[in-house]
């Protein structure tokens, strides 16, 4: 690094060297990202489930849900579905690691953010699908439709809460601002700290 | 005042832009799918009625998947425009330090010269370094006999010139006598 070290400027550089500020999320994902997260919380919280709103924004959901996967195949490297591949055993020494004091700061999601992704995509899946279902003829009324829509809508809020505690946890842990970097794209990563 | 800021902020607000219409287009899509699929199931239009819709959910679909890739594209001209200056700036710092390396500067002197490469003046290169303007004085009248040149001016054209350089004929490092301006 000793091309950005830079002795002659005592004012102008330390703003620089002791951050380093790396562009991660595109603007398409953080749309996508805060949409959904407002459709997840007016659905599931504050819209009659039998009104029009609650079926429109599950249908809103769909096209972000949708549309975030295609951009997974065809989009930059931090927003490709392969950079962030579900591996349960990866996790698990991901937590393992960050128990014992390991500070590595991953530029896209570590490997139990990454297992949260796929989790909270395919929770709301199924709640959308389950959905649809409810309002055909062939499912209108059918017991086990209902009871996973709901059962799987319980299990979506549970996530919610984890991903924000495990997002405020990382922060702390790695130093990164995670909420802003979501907000303006950019990781502000300590200068000292490893990157994988 | 720094240019290159300003055009990265414009096209990401381009970006920016283009993301939201792609949203917007493929939230429209979605709800134009689920109105032509319930129209398959249960037609109460005509024929045409639904294959109008059908082209028209193509028609929003072919669009959406163009701008994504119209959208990558334009967050890799960003990101490669942000790599160059990044490199061209890491490359300047390199020729700078070789210099001062050249003329032998101290490490006072070198942070004096970075200042002055900054476009502060002797007053204010004081005021940053906490020390009395005579010894700032000193320390330019220093650097400028190492480096055998005259004054202010002639410190920034030793860089320019490096840098506009015909590719070909470009000195490879430094002249190691610390002296090649001196030459008439």
């Amino acid at each position: 690094m000793t091309r950005h070290s830079d002795p002659a400027s005592p004012k102008a550089a330390c703003g620089r060297d002791s951050v380093r500020i790396v562009p991660v999320w595109d603007p398409l994902v953080r749309a996508v990202h805060w949409l959904l997260a407002a459709t997840i919380l007016v659905n599931g919280l504050l819209s009659d489930p039998e009104s029009d709103l609650h079926e429109t924004l599950g249908y809103v959901a769909l096209g972000l849900l949708v549309l975030r996967l295609g951009w997974g195949l065809i989009g930059p490297r931090p927003a490709r579905l392969a950079s962030f591949p579900p591996y349960p055993l990866r996790a698990l020494h991901h937590l393992r690691a960050v128990l014992t004091g390991d500070r590595t700061v991953h530029l896209t999601h570590n490997p139990l953010g990454a297992l949260m992704v796929w989790n909270i995509w395919g929770s709301l899946g199924i709640i959308i699908a389950t959905g649809i279902m409810m309002g055909t003829r062939r499912f209108f009324g059918v017991d086990w439709v209902e009871e996973v829509h709901e059962a799987m809508f319980d299990w979506l809020l549970l996530s919610v809460v984890l991903h924000v505690g495990g997002v405020i946890f990382d922060s702390r842990r790695s130093g990164v601002p995670l909420v802003r970097a979501m907000i303006d794209g950019r990781k502000r990563i300590p200068a000292d700290a490893p990157i994988e | 005042m720094r240019l290159t800021p300003l055009i990265g902020h414009l096209r990401r607000q381009r970006a920016a832009m283009l993301s939201v219409v792609i949203v917007l287009q493929a939230i429209c899509a979605t709800f134009f799918l689920i109105d032509v699929i319930e129209d398959f199931l249960e037609p109460d239009d005509g024929r045409l009625h639904v294959e109008l819709e059908v082209l028209a959910v193509l028609g929003l679909c072919a669009g959406v998947v163009i701008l994504l890739y119209e959208l990558r594209d334009m967050l890799a001209r960003i990101d490669s425009m942000d790599r160059g200056i990044r490199a061209a700036r890491g490359d300047m710092s390199d020729l700078i330090e070789a210099f001062f390396a050249a003329w032998a500067l101290t490490p006072s002197e070198r942070e004096v010269a970075t200042l002055v490469l900054k476009g502060f003046d002797n007053e204010a290169i004081a005021g940053l370094r906490g020390v009395a303007v005579g010894t700032v004085r000193a320390q330019t009248a220093r650097i400028y006999a190492k480096a055998g040149i005259d004054g202010r001016a002639q410190l920034f054209s030793v860089f320019m010139e490096e840098l506009l350089a015909d590719p070909a004929d470009r000195s490879p490092a430094p002249g190691d006598d610390g002296s090649r301006r001196s030459a008439p």
